[in-house]
């Protein structure tokens, strides 16, 4: 009983494992369905599903490649059939209707691997179709190559010599071919891809990437497409553009392109014999042509860029002249733009305007290049990609921008270009010197203080890189009266000059972090002592200021937190708000304001926590450097620790005058 | 200047012409029509007024307005082309990025290579979510082209104007309209097409038979050497081929390629081979010529031609491109024919020397031009000698039509020079001889634009009077030069080509079958059709046409006031000329589906009979919507041949009664 039962269970199981039901089954017979109704579209999405469905079987891919012959798609056949080739291999049959759709489809050299391949098995039909395939080439070679030595050495010969051998798998004549034909026909580009790719099957790596780059650039589009297809994803490297101008020395495009990628790494000397070959061997090239010409008049060779000059201002492209004349200071020649010469496509200038209104500041740029590499001398667009590298944080580039632009003849573009150049220049020179000083009476001690430095910074090299100044540095701390109390006499002010080195931050967002190290010098005692400093400093400053041209509330805070060795080690924290009124013409302008100021210190020092408050003024006249103004604060002080120092409250009205300047 | 104002005059007018909507056509909204006037026609679409279409084209930066939106719903087809307010308000709207877009992916043939002839910098967009991508850019996947269907109308965007000619950037814009609803109003049943077995081999061939119906196919000029020797496959299916044409209505010419006959012949006849300039057997290519001045070569190729033509039900026979080779003349003496031992002789019994001198010792301007007008003399004679052969089989075969392949050298004028092809020699024999002239389009002129085709029929109509006779034969193939955006004419671009074709030649052959890409076969009928004028008048449409047309018509027709049996439920075949289409209402007996011949006149004789006439340089075959009882042709009851419901019928012009009881 208990035998029956297991047989029971066996067999209920063993029909269950006979029921499972083919996944593919339903679409499967409905395809088949269809076939027999030759409803071929109904039967070709039946086996797609069942394929889907069971994707390692090949005989569903056999029988979808028979429906795809039926209904005349060759292609699609073939590659059902390959892929049933993959999934079984030891199906003969299978491979040979491969090979003869690879035949059919114009794939006559995978043809006759596959033949080839099958007939070393013994198979009399691979045999057959191999020598059908193979005997005409080798015929055809063997034509074409007595052609050729008897005297059809041209192109035509040696391009089907070349085919024939590819096809055959004769690779090396193939490749010696496909360039002599190439060195017949230099504008024939897709010979080059020809050529490419059978040096790429030789594993002539470098040669092949030579060839599709230098078909990639310049000359047929669709051989350009093609090329692009067989290269690296990545952007050539430099040496990968010379080896593919080795190759094809005459290809414009690649050298001007190779020349402006130098321009970009900042290799000016090798750019310029770049576009110095192009202006040589390709005189029409009008585009290199004034691009050296700038590049050697920015450089003060006129002598040398006038001709180029010449060039383009006698040849037909009027856009470009005028950017010469432009550059050279001449009138502008204007013409009548045809209807049919209104560009369809969107200009690079309109789309990098529309992209910076838009904030898309690195599409902008992007459209400004090349609007400047189609228009060399267009100065707008000198000016915009100076503002757009500014946007950036890319000062550099946006100063050689404005530095080119304030060249213009336009004299809104050369001004805002000068401006700019101005501005930026000093922040990205090398060495930058700022000298400030700030003397000032005080009511309150009736003495004349005065305090100034004069600092040089490094602003580039591997320092610069994050975002850090080295700077040398002499400060000036004095005033007339030097000391107050006979019997213990206080120093009003150090009296000395500090000589020191320091490093400081790059400002952000109007913050400094800054240490130096020095010695101070006293002129009135004589001694030097070591002077160890550094701080952190804010500033923010909002609304109308003295500078400007539109009156308005404005306000600025500045906070200070400085270490200093000679005040006994002390850390000082200091506060200035103020907050007032700007106006005037350009001519005078002024700023009534009033002030809120704090200063405090870790060593709780009695003349080192105080508040003052009261009104001031600064006065800006336009004759004035710019940096330059007077001021009066007339304030009223309290010490905040009491009976640290002698006084609780103080009055005090200063004078002074600030005046700072970069170089 | 674009005149966004004028949308609104549009919308006002369209209420006042209420019918009009229903009508074929079209309106640019802006003074700059760019090519989109060359695209629409080329399948039959006609500008109007705002107004009057039913089909708008919005250019770049036209403006929005809320009313398109109820437009579109109630029908209208809004083409938006690239960056505008208008575009914006139908969900296409630029992103912030770009790409540079010179090659694109389209759905309707994915594995196509289109590249752009100049790459452009274009901004990304947007696109509804309901839309579907037609083309996007082949690397960054951008939407270049893309649309959707709302309410009973549809909205198309492109991102850029579609090139000067139409067809520089988007060969299958036409495509994703019809994909968007918009369906031609006219077919054609005129085109020929050239079909080579030997890349049809395996296809189920009633499929194929009616597939080529389908896409306007009226004849089939297959490729003869094939089936010059008698192989019981062969034989087999070139048999099962004709019946399969015939079943779908198409004619089956034999179409010959000599001085190629066929592989075999080649072999046999080693001794009979043409010669290149350099002295080789001349294989040039697929071609392995022979040497037809020679007598004894001559004999055994015209009987095994006329051996071959009785074989089999042939409908016509093409002698094609009868001439020498190569296009590259007397420059490529590899491929330089002819130069066997007959031409050799003949040339310097009359001239004096050797002619293979002319690659040798003399090279001199003249001794290579006493060649070549010897060459092209000789080549006309061969031709001449050839339809004498080929018409010699009518006294056998009496409907057999004939043709003359011949490459135009006279809009080329090279062409005589390189293969000794000189239409003035051959166009007189039309006087003596009944054939078509099917000119040829030089490969030297495949990237030239469609307008070629008025050149080319100005070029021949003084040449000859017999101007019905002339036909033009598109060479539909990768083409050697630098031509964009496909190597291979398609899309818009081959609807420009075959529809310029159309209006210029009474007949327009399609060179070959094969190459025809899928996405073209279902607008190729449209482009074919030659309308020169389609107006609505109240409920009545009023068509012209110049060689008979068959309009887009759903339910009965009365043609010119009367009932119309010529239509098969979905077209209404009309005869060449003015008339006017209304609708009707109830069964009208016999229906002709379809006619291949040109049909004349068409009438209900009676509730169970309909009468038509034709005329048919070839056998004219008539499909018609039952087996008819009875047949009368030119009053005498007659049985004619039948494959299905296709009546063979006889060459010439005749009347046609049919009967159904």
């Amino acid at each position: 009983m208990r035998a029956v039962a297991l047989f029971a269970a066996l067999w209920v199981a063993g029909s269950a494992c006979a029921q499972t039901p083919d996944p593919a089954y339903e679409p499967l017979a409905r395809a088949y369905d269809a076939l027999k109704a030759r409803d071929y579209d109904v039967a070709i999405d039946g086996f797609l599903k069942a394929i889907e469905l069971a994707p390692e079987r090949a005989s569903i891919r056999k029988d979808l490649a028979y429906a795809y012959l039926r209904i005349g798609e060759n292609e699609l056949a073939r590659d059902q059939f390959q892929a049933a080739m993959r999934l079984k291999p030891e199906d003969t049959q299978v491979a040979l209707e491969y090979a003869f759709l690879c035949y059919e489809t114009k794939q006559q050299a995978q043809a006759r691997r596959i033949f080839d391949r099958i007939r070393k098995t013994g198979n009399p039909i691979a045999e057959k179709a191999f020598h059908n395939i193979d005997d005409p080439l080798a015929a055809g070679i063997a034509r074409w190559k007595e052609a050729i030595a008897r005297g059809a050495d041209d192109f035509n010969a040696h391009y089907e010599l070349a085919t024939l051998a590819e096809q055959r798998d004769e690779l090396e004549l193939a490749a010696e071919n496909y360039e002599k034909a190439w060195r017949i026909h230099p504008d024939r580009r897709t010979v080059l891809v020809d050529l490419g790719r059978v040096w790429k099957a030789l594993n002539r790596l470098e040669d092949a990437n030579a060839a599709l780059l230098a078909a990639s650039r310049g000359g047929e589009p669709r051989a350009a497409e093609m090329a692009r297809e067989l290269l690296p994803e990545r952007y050539p490297y430099v040496a990968e553009f010379q080896r593919a101008l080795d190759l094809d020395p005459g290809n414009v495009d690649l050298r001007r392109e190779l020349a402006y990628l130098l321009l970009r790494l900042d290799r000016q000397p090798e750019a310029e014999q770049q576009f110095s070959i192009i202006t040589k061997t390709a005189p029409d090239d009008l585009l290199s042509a004034t691009q050296l010409g700038f590049l050697l008049f920015g450089r003060g060779d006129v002598n040398d860029a006038m001709p180029l000059f010449d060039r383009v201002l006698a040849g037909p492209d009027e856009d470009l002249a005028n950017r010469v004349r432009a550059v050279l200071r001449r009138p502008q020649v204007l013409r009548q733009r045809s209807a049919e010469e209104t560009p369809v496509e969107v200009d690079a200038k309109i789309m990098a305007e529309r992209s910076m209104k838009a904030g898309y500041t690195k599409d902008a740029l992007k459209y400004l290049q090349i609007a400047h590499e189609a228009e060399p001398g267009d100065f707008d667009v000198m000016l915009r990609m100076g503002w757009a590298y500014n946007i950036l944080h890319q000062d550099g580039e946006a100063v050689r921008w404005f530095d080119l632009a304030r060249h213009s003849t336009d004299e809104k573009i050369a001004a805002g270009a000068l401006r700019a150049w101005k501005n930026l220049r000093r922040s990205n020179e090398t060495l930058q010197t700022t000298v400030w000083a700030y003397p000032l009476f005080s009511t309150r001690w009736h003495d004349l203080f005065s305090y100034a430095q004069a600092k040089v910074e490094l602003r580039k090299g591997p320092l610069a890189r994050i975002h850090i100044h080295p700077y040398l540095s002499l400060r000036f701390i004095g005033d007339t009266r030097v000391t107050v109390g006979a019997v213990s006499p206080q120093y009003l002010s150090q009296s000395s000059f500090i000589v020191g080195a320091g490093l400081a931050t790059v400002p952000w967002r109007g913050i400094t972090g800054w240490v130096e190290a020095g010695s101070a010098m006293s002129y009135v005692t004589g001694h030097v002592v070591a002077d160890y400093r550094g701080g952190i400093s804010a500033t923010r400053s909002f609304g109308a200021s003295l500078t400007g041209e539109s009156s308005g509330i404005f306000s600025s805070i500045n906070t200070d937190g400085v270490f200093v060795s000679q005040f006994g080690n002390d850390f000082l924290l200091y506060q200035q708000t103020r907050l007032g009124f700007s106006s005037g013409p350009k001519l005078l302008r002024a700023q009534a304001y009033w002030n809120f100021n704090t200063t405090v210190d870790v060593q709780r020092q009695g003349w080192a926590n105080f508040v003052e408050t009261g009104p001031g003024i600064r006065i800006h006249a336009d004759f004035m450097p710019p940096s330059m103004y007077l001021l009066v604060d007339s304030m009223r002080g309290w010490y905040l620790i009491h009976g640290a120092y002698p006084v609780a409250h103080f009055t005090d009205i200063r004078a002074g005058i600030w005046y700072a300047v970069t170089r | 200047m674009r005149l966004p104002g004028s949308f609104f005059t549009a919308f006002a007018l369209s209420t006042a012409a209420a019918w009009c909507a229903e009508m074929p056509y079209f309106s640019v909204l802006s003074q700059e029509q760019g090519s989109w006037p060359a695209i629409l026609s080329s399948i039959g679409f006609e500008a109007k007024p705002p107004g009057m279409a039913h089909i708008f084209v919005a250019r770049g930066g036209a403006a929005a307005s809320s009313e398109w939106q109820t437009r579109v719903e109630n029908g209208a087809v809004l083409i938006l082309e690239g960056e505008s307010s208008l575009a914006e308000l139908f969900g296409f709207r630029r992103s912030k990025d770009n790409a540079r877009v010179g090659s694109l992916t389209d759905v309707h043939n994915p594995k196509l290579p289109i590249v752009w002839e100049k790459a452009l910098e274009l901004p990304v967009f947007e696109i509804p979510a309901e839309a579907r991508v037609f083309a996007h850019d082949r690397w960054s996947s951008a939407p270049l082209i893309a649309g959707y269907r709302r309410g009973a109308g549809a909205v198309l965007w492109v991102a850029v104007p579609p090139g000067e000619r139409g067809y520089e950037r988007f060969p299958y814009l036409l495509a994703a309209l019809c994909d968007l609803g918009v369906e031609p109003p006219f077919r054609t049943t005129g085109v020929w097409a050239f079909f080579d077995s030997g890349y049809r081999s395996r296809v189920d061939l009633d499929y194929f038979a009616q597939r080529w119906h389908k896409a306007g196919i009226s004849a089939l000029q297959v490729a003869a050497w094939h089936f010059y020797d008698p192989t019981e496959e062969g034989d087999g299916y070139l048999r099962k081929l004709i019946e399969a044409c015939h079943r779908a209505g198409i004619l089956v010419y034999a179409w010959f390629e000599l001085p190629h006959v066929s592989d075999k012949f080649w072999n046999d006849h080693p001794e009979w081979r043409e010669k290149t300039g350099v002295l080789q057997d001349a294989q040039l290519d697929w071609r392995k010529l022979m040497n037809l001045t020679n007598r004894d070569c001559f004999r055994a190729v015209s009987e095994g031609v006329r051996n071959l033509l009785g074989r089999f039900d042939w409908d016509g026979a093409n002698l094609a491109e009868l001439y020498f080779e190569s296009l590259e003349g007397a420059g490529n003496p590899s491929r330089f024919t002819p130069m066997n031992d007959d031409v050799r002789k003949l040339f310097e019994k009359e001239k004096g020397f050797d002619p293979v001198e002319i690659f040798r010792s003399r090279k001199d301007a003249a001794s290579q031009r006493a060649f070549l007008d010897f060459r092209s003399e000789l080549a006309g004679r061969i031709e001449e000698e050839w339809l004498g052969v080929l018409e010699s089989v009518r006294a056998s075969k009496p409907d057999l039509d004939l043709v003359l392949t011949h490459v135009d050298d006279r809009f080329d004028k090279n062409m005589r020079d390189a293969i000794g092809a000189d239409a003035t020699q051959v166009l007189p024999l039309l006087d003596k001889h009944s054939f078509t002239f099917l000119i040829e389009d030089p490969a030297t002129i495949w990237n030239q634009g469609p307008q070629r085709y008025r050149a080319i029929a100005e070029a021949y109509q003084p040449l000859t009077t017999h101007r019905e006779k002339l036909a033009i034969d598109l060479n539909i193939v990768d083409r050697y030069q630098n031509v964009y955006p496909t190597k291979q004419q398609t899309g818009t671009e081959l609807f420009e080509l075959v529809h310029q074709a159309a209006l210029n030649f009474r007949r327009t052959a399609l060179y070959v079958e094969n190459s025809l890409l899928a996405p073209d076969l279902g607008l190729l009928p449209a482009a074919a059709a030659a309308v020169t004028r389609i107006e609505a008048i109240g409920p009545t449409t009023v068509v012209e046409s110049a060689n008979g047309v068959g309009l887009r018509w759903k339910g009965g027709a009365l043609v010119d006031g009367h009932p119309w049996p010529a239509m098969d439920g979905d077209v209404v075949w009309l005869p060449a000329g003015k008339h006017t289409v209304a609708p009707a209402v109830g069964r009208l007996g016999p229906q002709l589906l379809f006619l291949n011949a040109e049909l004349r006149t068409a009438r209900v004789s009676d509730s169970g009979s309909i009468e038509f006439s034709y005329i048919s340089v070839s056998r004219a075959i008539a499909i018609l919507d039952r087996i008819p009882g009875k047949i009368e042709i030119d009053g005498s009851p007659q049985q004619p041949a039948a494959e299905g419901a296709a009546l063979l019928l006889p060459r010439g012009q005749h009347l046609v009664a049919i009967r159904s009881e």
